[in-house]
């Protein structure tokens, strides 16, 4: 491939990064490094996100659901196969990324928001094939899934996704750097120019569905066996719309702003326990809000800050 | 397969395919005229639930009269809703509107979804029944009345908003606003206002479907996730072109799944009926009944 | 009735109407006349509420526009027709010309204006039933006309209703203005075709590059050398 032209980290990246090792190192709290791992979780789910949707402009609707098809074939694996939960997270990742390839090319004739609703029921289809196959996932009885370290620590836990997350993060922002990248924010500001001037949309969108989905899906498999038990819960529409919260707060078009956005929105509704009950209204209460007043998201008004001063 | 067992799968199969339309009707409306892709549909069917349940249970209304307050409470809420989120989103103006919009009807869905959850509980708050007794219908043959009273509201709802937006001055400007927005300001039609309406009663309509059908589908405050892959579903089947289109689309829908729950089980259903759209839409991405006009009328 | 003064405007930062100004009294009927991007429908839009100005202003009956939305300027007594008449293309003739009494209340009125409009162009009564995006051009220029005319505006700003029209045709549009004229309503018309128009209005500004150059009664203008060399191909 050759996006990949930009494979470091920018030096606040490398920053934060660093910050995360340490505190990682640093925080004995098990409370605390189980929020960390949520967040950091929730962050590289945005991230992932928001690579198709801040970059070609369709939101993937059943991007839960990817997920969730990565973390049953990666727990599946495991427990049929005997696969090492660390290989069946990448098979996990492997799948989900065909099925995205599926996906997107089911979604080829479609524009906008028929290509979210599209996506959006290809989610519901896994989510009730999940939910049906009892058999084989166990439905909503739950699935015992083999755990990823056999202590029960969090550090170690933390110190396993946090390479992923990076990693995602470091191939994520070679792409959107690379002409690849041109190609998709293109697509994304105007799918008819980018056709005039030679951009096939239908390659870049499958391209870019195949990558976000592969992603997901290896998250998914990171998630099955960090949890233990899985059910198709996880592919419920909701927990899209919390990624796409963050991911919208944090700034489309950014990558890292739903990064930002997690490790603040999350710890903050922890501390707030009695929040945490319409922890979902917030979350509403702010997407809307972030759509209306501040478009931009986060990102985008730490940008405007930076270009008047 | 007896003849009887066939008959009842095909009445259920009309009120649910009567629900359905009523549904996709106020959706088709939504997205025809104004433009919104709206993904709180369902919760104003739910709150429609929660407000004849309210009337009925804890008012004491009458069955007829606590639908109608939960339809009137459902375009009150639409109208403020609507001139509260998407005046300002169109100040602003703008090609992003359709998916800006999208995302503030996905906020607005999770907090009415989980704002219900928060005041009334998760609890299912049912009712035994409006209208107590059946309809006899030949010598063994009963329908209760609920469900009949709940597909006659359907039907009436459907029809009056028909008559509505084809032959009244107001339902006219709907559409003329739909069609030409700056022809119908420069007859002296305020699009603002046309598209607040047009909103409000997309919302009613869901209320009403709610409302009506309180005693077969219980007040819960998740049950407006299903009613908006229906609508949806119905809508993109039957093409976004034509708000008329979303009624025959409605109660096929309706009569091919009950006929499709039976036949391959409820769980599996929903896979056959996805798979179904897709097939469609690989071949004909505006629908089954669309048409090329962008009008929302079609004779 | 109408005071245009000062008006400065434009699209996207690209000025198109440079300090203008014209009057129309009640009653009468004024030409716009210019080449080709002079900036006369610019001037009808802002009249009609559709483009902010940058400067001027708009007085209608002593009464100032600024800020009003189209809508509103349309129920103060103002109808605009623009060059492809903005149409509701599914919906029929009848139901189109409905509309345009959408201001109208009492049903015997409505009924009146609608015959009112049949009388003036008897094609749309035949066609009345017809879609209105089935009809030809000149067809849907004349609905645009009588829907237009179904709320007995005050002033009525045309916007090139010749164009690719065939000359009867626009015969009878031209004569139509001209009769409704005579009924008191007051029409401000513009048009590239110069001959045509100087016959129907009583006076005329000339529009060139966003700014006014000439205006004067028609038949001054007409002798005019400026406009018979570039307009009417005189020498």
């Amino acid at each position: 491939m050759r996006a990949f032209s930009d494979l470091r980290f920018s030096p606040p990246a490398l920053a934060a990064l660093a910050l995360l090792i340490v505190a990682g190192f640093l925080i004995d709290d098990e409370y605390i490094l189980n929020l960390m791992i949520i967040s950091l979780f929730f962050g590289a789910q945005a991230m992932v996100f928001d690579f198709t949707a801040g970059f070609i402009g369709i939101i993937n609707f059943g991007f839960a659901a990817f997920l969730g098809l990565g973390a049953y074939v990666s727990a599946l694996s495991a427990i049929r196969l005997g696969l090492s939960p660390w290989l069946a997270m990448w098979l996990g990742a492997g799948v989900a990324g065909i099925v995205g390839w599926l996906t997107a090319i089911l979604t080829l004739r479609l524009s906008g928001i028929f290509a979210t609703v599209m996506s959006w029921f290809v989610g519901l289809t896994l989510l009730s094939l999940a939910t049906a196959l009892v058999p084989l996932t166990r439905g909503s009885l739950g699935l015992s899934v083999p755990p990823l370290l056999e202590a029960a620590e969090r550090r170690p836990l933390f110190f396993a996704l946090l390479p992923l997350a990076a990693l995602i993060y470091a191939v994520l922002r070679a792409i959107t750097r690379s002409r690849v990248g041109l190609a998709f924010r293109a697509i994304g500001d105007n799918i008819e120019a980018a056709r005039a001037s030679g951009i096939n949309p239908s390659r870049y969108r499958s391209l870019n569905f195949t990558i976000s989905c592969f992603f997901a899906g290896l998250l998914g498999g990171f998630y099955a066996h960090f949890v233990g038990i899985l059910t198709p819960e996880i592919m419920a529409t909701s927990h899209t719309v919390e990624v796409l919260a963050l991911a919208y707060i944090g700034g489309r078009g950014s990558l890292w702003g739903g990064l930002a956005a997690a490790f603040l929105v999350i710890p903050v509704f922890e501390f707030l326990k009695p929040l945490f009950e319409i922890r979902l209204v917030i979350y509403g209460l702010l997407l809307i809000a972030v759509m209306i007043y501040v478009p931009d998201g986060l990102a985008g008004r730490l940008a405007r800050l930076r270009r008047v001063a | 397969m007896d003849g009887w067992a066939l008959w009842d799968l095909f009445l259920t199969g009309l009120l649910r395919g009567g629900l359905y339309a009523l549904m996709a009707l106020g959706l088709s409306l939504v997205f025809g005229v104004i433009n919104i892709p709206q993904f709180a549909h369902g919760e104003f069917y739910m709150l429609g639930a929660y407000f004849a349940y309210f009337a009925f249970f804890t008012l004491g209304s009458t069955p007829m009269v606590a639908i109608l307050l939960a339809g009137a409470a459902g375009f009150a809420a639409g109208a403020l809703i609507e001139k509260a989120l998407f005046g300002p989103l169109r100040k602003r103006g703008g090609a992003d509107w359709v998916m800006n919009t999208f995302l503030v009807t996905i906020g607005l869905s999770f907090v009415l979804q989980n704002g219900a959850l928060a005041l009334w509980g998760a609890n299912f708050r049912g009712i035994t029944g409006y209208w107590s007794g059946s309809l006899r219908l030949g010598s063994s043959m009963s329908i209760p009345l609920d469900r009949v009273a709940g597909f006659g509201l359907a039907i009436g709802a459907i029809l009056a908003f028909w008559l509505f937006l084809g032959r009244t001055r107001t339902g006219r400007a709907i559409r003329a606003v739909a069609q030409d927005e700056t022809g119908a300001a420069l007859l002296g039609i305020e699009p603002n206002r046309i598209r607040n309406l047009a909103f409000a009663l997309s919302t009613m309509l869901a209320a009403i479907a709610g409302g009506s059908l309180l005693s077969l589908n219980p007040a819960h405050p998740a049950m407006g996730s299903e009613a908006l892959f229906k609508s949806w579903f119905v809508v993109i089947l039957s093409g976004l072109g034509s708000v008329g289109a979303a009624i025959p689309g409605g109660f096929l829908v309706g009569i091919l799944e009950t006929f499709g729950s039976y036949f391959f089980g409820s769980v599996w259903q929903d896979c056959v009926s996805i798979s179904i759209i897709i097939l469609i839409l690989l071949f004909r991405p505006n629908g089954l009944f669309a048409s090329d006009v962008r009008g929302i009328w079609e004779r | 009735m109408l005071e245009v003064e000062n008006l400065s405007a434009g699209y996207d930062g690209l000025q198109v109407l440079w300090d203008v100004s014209l009057r129309v009294r009640t009653g009468e009927f004024v030409a716009l006349l210019g080449p080709n991007g002079a900036g006369k429908s610019t001037a009808l839009r802002v009249i009609a509420g559709l483009l902010r100005p940058t400067a001027g202003s708009v007085k209608f009956a002593g009464n100032s526009l600024a800020g009003l939305r189209p809508a509103e300027i349309s129920r103060a007594g103002i109808r605009l027709i623009t060059e492809d008449s903005n149409l509701f293309l599914a919906m029929s003739v009848y139901e189109n010309l409905l509309l345009g009494a959408y201001t109208l209340r009492h049903r015997k009125r409505i009924d009146e204006r609608m015959e009112m409009a049949f009388a003036l162009f008897p094609v749309l009564k035949e066609r009345r039933k017809q879609l209105a995006g089935t009809l030809s051009g000149g067809e849907r220029k004349m609905l645009g006309l009588a829907r237009a005319l179904m709320a007995r505006p005050k002033l009525f700003l045309v916007d090139e209703p010749s164009l690719g029209l065939a000359p009867r045709i626009m015969m009878s549009v031209f004569e139509a203005l001209q009769s409704m004229n005579r009924q008191g309503m007051t029409v401000v018309l513009v048009e590239q075709n110069v001959n045509a128009t100087l016959s129907i209005a009583n006076r005329a500004y000339l529009l060139e590059r966003g700014r006014i150059v000439l205006e004067g009664e028609s038949g001054v203008l007409r002798n005019n050398t400026q406009i018979q060399e570039s307009y009417l191909g005189l020498s």
